[in-house]
């Protein structure tokens, strides 16, 4: 059967350390824009830590949720884009092709999560960060939109290799960059279709819940609810 | 003045009810209605010579030009949607309520634009060999006249100068 | 009508074309100048990236696509008035259509021109039109952008050939009346008109049909602009009100900028004996109506916004009535409604000036009403984390000036090079009332004759 790619969250692990970040920083070739272009909300952060403060001094408390793509079955993004460049592929995923978007940045209004980033001027990596650049995945240019992909090109590869090799994936052999370098293990990255994987387990999880489940996106991470009370 | 060196004949009237009694004597003295042409700077529809060639099929052949634009909307939808099929949004591939949109602008396009090349059509528009016209009907004159005239010239002399008209002719 | 009042609609209504000041030039090389600096700063924004623009996360959208909302609303005062008081049989349009037309053509090709400036990779806006290619692909049609596309296309093309078909027989009369080269260039454009009785009969079936195919189509060019923000589930854009709300405030804005276009022609051509006051009336009562009905929409709109008490919704609808978005949100409301509802509802206002004051005013609201739809939207979907603030950048505002000088610019030229009043049509509805036609409204009405 076809793989379904999915990621739960479990709230509970979260530290909010933000190392999902920089691990799809990296992974990806995603571009630092620059104290004042951050300052100004260009920067892209296709991971993203989003911190609510509740209550008053000396009560108050920290909720904070990692939110990237959900990769939603219903995307809102895909219908609106004029050529094609986000549409649904058969692995469930929203892919994203640079290659076709002319910058209309309709899908980023049409997201509700906010997960879609718009290079706003052609990225620069001074030296030597140059050399960090993931020959895997490509570089994109002033004008197009970007987001979070399940990091496909992991994807690819290893679904290329389990092909060669004459083998079927095994749940846990992939991961995407955030999953793999999170220290608490909240992320867990899987393929839904597979009943017996630790993502469709944690999905069917009683504290488990979709973020803005009712605008009827159906979107793919699961995110389990924080019951400590630290 | 002789025929047969004459290309065209007319005369030139201060109003259209001289331009109407023009019409009635051509008539009378055997000039069809379809030969006589008549000319001016704006139309006059109250007045019985330009009551002809009012019938036309151009609302027909609009309405023929908007069912092909949306038979060229229904199959150019349908047609790209399923030659790349590109699942979005969890849309159907064919989606037939958002093709409506394009259905129905190419069927409005169609309409317009067979509306437009219908009227260069039977008012033969652009035309560049020279026909019978005056300048003068640009400063407020109505002619009135026939090209290659078969009746004899006196007669259309006469015809062609009541109430005031000034007769011209083009060798 | 006599020969001599033939002459004088004929000479007045060509003077403009036959004298050109030094004030024509001075006005064309200083909207020009404005022109070129707006597309040296596009030019700029192409080369240096987007980023010059005040766009970032999450407004994506803000003062392009406002001015593309805008000029496409403009666009539908000519062909709607024109088209509408054509079926209608209403005789004061007659010195009123050309003008109407031709604000529409030019609205609609600055409109159309925001679309491809608003794009990250402008050059490849060509992506959108549907033919073969070695790309293997084709547009989405399920995207409002593509019926965007195809609606304003369509509506172009129909509002062009609209202007220039009852252009042609005045096309014929200047080029009688001109020269050399420039008779050979009206001669070209007239195609060789004379003005038979068929060709006057086939004409008037043509802007007949036109008259009756530009209307659906003008009315769905605006639902389908508006169609790019209610398709996206953006709080206070997924709204079904959207399609008649976006035409009405069109209309609206369309009759204001004709208001103003008229009055400025009327002063600088000296078209007193055309434009009456009394067409300033009926258009400032149009003007009033469609006030009424565009409050009526914003009203329904907000009360079921506030009654429904979404979340989402009211954070969107607070910002703009009582939060930062405030001061421009009353703007929009005194400049559309506090303003002009007085002024053009009480006959001794309803001047040309007041006309004039009133449609300014709403120029401003409408201008403002298309920015308040996209921007606090934006900037308040459903995660506040992501909340964000748009300030507008100097690369904005002045392509958003340079249009104004570019309708302006375009407008004037047009005046210079064809009759701004439609002559022929003028003519024929100062043509004397046949008596048969006296007797029959006498047996009706039973009046003495």
């Amino acid at each position: 059967m076809a793989h379904r790619w999915g990621m739960a969250v479990d709230l509970d692990r979260c530290t909010g350390c933000e190392a999902c970040v920089t691990a799809c920083r990296a992974e990806n070739n995603i571009p630092t824009v620059g104290a004042a272009q951050a300052a100004v909300g260009r920067a892209m952060h296709w991971i993203r830590v989003e911190r609510y403060w509740e209550g008053e001094f000396p009560d108050a408390r920290l909720k904070f949720r990692p939110v990237l793509c959900q990769q939603c079955d219903a995307a809102p993004c895909e219908p609106v884009c004029p050529t094609y460049a986000s549409h649904h592929t058969e692995e469930g995923l929203n892919a994203q092709v640079y290659n076709r978007c002319i910058g209309t940045r309709y899908c980023a209004n049409a997201c509700p999560y906010n997960v879609r980033f718009f290079n706003f001027f052609n990225p620069q990596w001074d030296k030597p960060l140059h050399l960090q650049l993931n020959p895997d995945v490509s570089v994109r240019e002033v004008g197009v939109m970007e987001k979070c992909t399940f990091c496909v090109q992991r994807i690819n590869a290893a679904e290329i290799q389990a092909r060669s090799d004459n083998t079927a994936l095994k749940d846990g052999d992939l991961k995407t960059a955030c999953a793999q370098s999170c220290p608490a293990t909240a992320l867990v990255f899987g393929d839904l279709n597979d009943p017996e994987s630790e993502v469709s387990r944690l999905s069917r999880s009683p504290r488990g819940s979709k973020l803005l489940g009712d605008l009827g996106t159906l979107p793919k991470v699961t995110y389990l609810e924080r019951q400590s009370q630290a | 003045m002789e025929n047969g060196t004459v290309s065209a004949v007319y005369g030139l009237f201060a109003d259209p009810a001289a331009a109407q009694a023009a019409v009635e004597a051509l008539r009378a003295v055997g000039v069809s209605t379809a030969d006589i042409t008549i000319i001016s700077s704006e139309p006059f529809e109250h007045h019985e010579f330009s009551h002809r060639d009012k019938r036309t099929w151009m609302f027909w052949i609009a309405g023929v030009g908007g069912a092909v634009g949306l038979t060229v909307g229904y199959w150019l939808t349908r047609m790209t949607e399923l030659a790349w099929p590109l699942p979005t949004g969890g849309m159907p591939i064919v989606a037939l309520w958002p093709n409506l949109v394009i259905i129905f602008e190419l069927t409005m396009l169609f309409a317009v634009l067979s509306t437009v090349v219908t009227l260069l059509v039977t008012a033969q528009l652009p035309r560049r060999r020279p026909r019978l016209y005056d300048p003068a009907v640009s400063e407020g004159r109505i002619l009135v006249g026939l090209e290659d005239p078969r009746v004899p010239m006196d007669a259309l002399a006469r015809a062609l100068t009541v109430r005031g008209g000034q007769l011209k002719t083009i060798p | 009508m006599t020969d001599a009042t033939d002459r004088k609609i004929t000479d007045d209504l060509l003077r403009p074309l036959q004298t050109t000041s030094a004030g024509f030039w001075m006005l064309v090389a200083f909207l020009g100048a404005i022109v070129a600096a707006g597309l040296g700063t596009w030019a700029y924004q192409m080369y240096r990236g987007f980023g010059v623009s005040g766009i970032r996360w999450p407004i994506f959208w803000a003062f392009y696509v406002t001015n593309f909302v805008f000029w496409i609303g403009i666009s539908h005062a000519g062909t709607l008035i024109s088209a509408i008081l054509r079926l209608v049989n209403a005789g004061w349009r007659r010195p009123v259509t050309r003008c109407a037309e031709a604000i529409t053509v030019f609205a609609l090709m600055i409109g159309a021109m925001f679309p491809i400036i608003h794009l990250g990779r402008p050059w490849l806006f060509f992506w959108l039109i549907p033919y073969p290619n070695q790309r293997g692909i084709w547009p989405n049609f399920r995207s409002p952008l593509v019926w965007d596309f195809f609606a304003i296309s369509t509506y172009l093309t129909g509002s062009v050939l609209f202007l220039f078909l009852p252009m042609i027989p005045d096309l014929a009369l200047v080029r009688d009346r001109t020269t050399g080269w420039r008779q050979r260039v009206y001669g070209g454009l007239a195609l060789g008109w004379r003005g038979t009785t068929k060709q006057w009969h086939r004409l008037e079936s043509a802007m007949q049909i036109m008259a009756i195919a530009i209307l659906p189509v003008a009315i769905s060019v605006h639902t389908i602009v508006s169609f790019d923000f209610s398709m996206a589930p953006v709080p206070m854009w997924h709204s079904t009100i959207f399609g008649p709300y976006f035409v009405a405030g069109a209309i609206f804005s369309g009759i204001a900028a004709l208001i103003i276009a008229m009055a400025v022609l009327r002063k600088t051509l000296h078209l007193e004996e055309y434009l009456h006051p009394v067409h300033f009336e009926n258009l400032g009562k149009l003007l009033l109506l469609m006030s009424l009905l565009w409050t009526y929409f914003v009203f329904a709109e907000r009360l079921t916004v506030w009654y429904g008490n979404e979340a989402s919704e009211m954070a969107v609808f607070r910002v703009t009535q009582r939060g930062s978005f405030a001061p421009l949100y009353w703007t929009m409301v005194v400049c559309n409604f506090v303003i002009p509802f007085p002024l053009l509802a009480l006959r001794r206002t309803r001047t040309i000036a007041g006309c004039v004051f009133a449609a300014c005013s709403v120029l401003v609201g409408m201008w403002l009403e298309r920015f308040l739809i996209i921007v606090p939207s934006l900037g308040h979907k459903y995660l506040p984390y992501s909340w964000g603030v748009y300030r507008p950048r100097p690369v904005e505002i002045m392509i958003t000036i340079s249009t104004f000088a570019a309708m302006a610019l375009l407008y004037v030229l047009f005046a210079k090079l064809v009759p701004i009043i439609s002559v022929w049509e003028l003519k024929v509805g100062a043509q004397p009332v046949a008596a048969k036609e006296h007797e029959e409204v006498h047996a009706l009405w039973r009046t003495e004759p």
